[in-house]
């Protein structure tokens, strides 16, 4: 068998296949999972960044993507098992002139709900419940690993004692500056799990 | 209660909505705009501008992102990749159908009852009106898949059971379709979207008064917020 037997082969087993049966976790499911791979990616080939910054930011975009990943497929197992259930009880007590409902029929509307309620309502509170506590951690990790390296590289030799450190003067602020210094500061996103995208 | 719940995902709409990449997508997008930043509000981690701004921001990424899919995905990939499939599968029989959507016409009517394919019901007539037309080879089998659907031989037509034997080519055309809109929004999320994104953002941002970045971050975790606008 060739190569191009085999992927012919294939492409149109996955076609078929598809074409039979089109789940709404495929599509999210492959974009998750891409996402995890490239956005985490780009972040590192930025070269406008430090290393431990990037390897902070792409961490996190990885991890997003894999809480997504992961809620997508819990929801859907989850859920998909009810459609049996339902259908029984449905199909239970109907009129016996109607037809009865079809169990993949079921599992396949709850299967698009499970994404909806997944994208809507569980990865972002998963997200703001456990992103939080584990980037504090890691950033905790990166600091220390940080302070252990400066501490190897210091030199006490020839340290300088005595530094005099130059007195500033804050100038006085009248109330009106103090106001117009208030309306210029911004808000810092920081120290926080907030992200955009994903 | 649960039997309106249950006959409605089981309704031929939303059936057919669960079988389409392309509206699933759309859904799930537009359910992130709405949810992400309804959830990045409730954080009480962080203070109210802050929220704020990152609620905005999120929401116009989102929406971005949801123009951009709806810019880019159906026109190139869905026709495209309809009619890449053609031309690979070519030797599997697939009628030579002008176009995707006529093609998915054919498809729903292929997975209807033929009462239901002939019910006075607007939709249907939508579907019965897309394949009316020549197909880009007349002398191709368009006769014989009209008399499949609709001709009065219902009992040879194609339904449930010669689906499964005669069908096969629209279920290789479907299915080449679905695939070339997963790869088109894998495509279009994780590559597209972000970059365009990055250079909208920003400006919009601005206009908005909504400014929110830390000019000098120090700690990882700062400058991640930074980088974020790579998003």
């Amino acid at each position: 068998m060739t190569i191009k037997s085999f992927a012919y082969d294939n492409l149109k087993k996955l076609c078929l296949s598809l074409g039979k049966h089109n789940d709404a976790l495929y599509a999210v499911l492959a974009i998750a999972m891409f996402k995890g791979i490239m956005r985490p990616t780009f972040t590192m080939m930025d070269k406008e960044s430090d290393k431990d910054t990037k390897k902070y930011a792409a961490f996190r975009e990885g991890l997003t993507e894999a809480i997504a990943f992961c809620s997508y497929i819990a929801t859907h197992k989850l859920i998909l098992p009810q459609g049996v259930r339902l259908a029984k009880y449905v199909n239970k007590n109907r009129p016996k002139e109607l037809p009865n409902v079809s169990v993949r029929k079921v599992q396949n509307g709850l299967s698009l709900l499970s994404v909806c309620l997944t994208a809507g309502i569980i990865i972002p509170a998963v997200c703001n419940v456990v992103l939080k506590p584990v980037m504090d951690g890691v950033a905790k990790v990166m600091n220390k690993n940080k302070k252990d390296k400066t501490q190897k590289l210091d030199i006490k030799e020839n340290v300088v004692q005595n530094v005099t450190v130059p007195t500033v003067y804050s100038p006085k602020l009248s109330e009106n500056s103090k106001k117009l210094l208030a309306m210029v500061k911004t808000p810092v996103v920081a120290n926080s799990s907030m992200k955009v995208g994903g | 209660m649960i039997n309106t719940f249950v006959n409605a995902i089981t309704s031929n709409t939303f059936q057919s909505i669960v079988q389409n990449t392309d509206a699933c997508v759309k859904i799930e997008t537009g359910l992130k705009a709405v949810g992400r930043p309804a959830f990045t509000l409730m954080d009480k981690h962080t203070d109210k501008e802050t929220r704020k701004y990152a609620a905005v921001k999120e929401f116009i990424y989102q929406v971005l992102c949801f123009g951009i899919y709806i810019a880019v995905i159906p026109p190139i990939f869905k026709k495209g990749g309809f009619k890449l499939a053609q031309k690979i599968f070519k030797k599997e029989g697939l009628p030579a159908f002008k176009n995707a959507k006529q093609m998915l016409a054919y498809h729903d009517l292929a997975h209807m009852t033929p009462e239901e394919r002939l019910r006075p019901d607007q939709k249907i007539q939508k579907l019965r009106d897309l394949i009316t037309d020549d197909l880009v080879n007349p002398k191709d089998n368009n006769t014989k898949l009209i008399d499949y659907l609709l001709g009065p031989d219902k009992k040879g037509g194609l339904h449930k059971k010669t689906l499964e034997k005669q069908g096969k080519m629209f279920e290789l055309a479907k299915g080449s379709i679905e695939l070339s809109s997963i790869i088109g929004s894998v495509v279009g999320l994780t590559i597209l979207a972000p970059e365009i994104s990055h250079l909208i953002l920003h400006p919009i941002m601005n206009a908005l008064h909504l400014k929110g970045e830390p000019k000098e971050a120090k700690s990882p975790e700062e400058k991640t917020q930074i980088l974020d606008k790579n998003a």
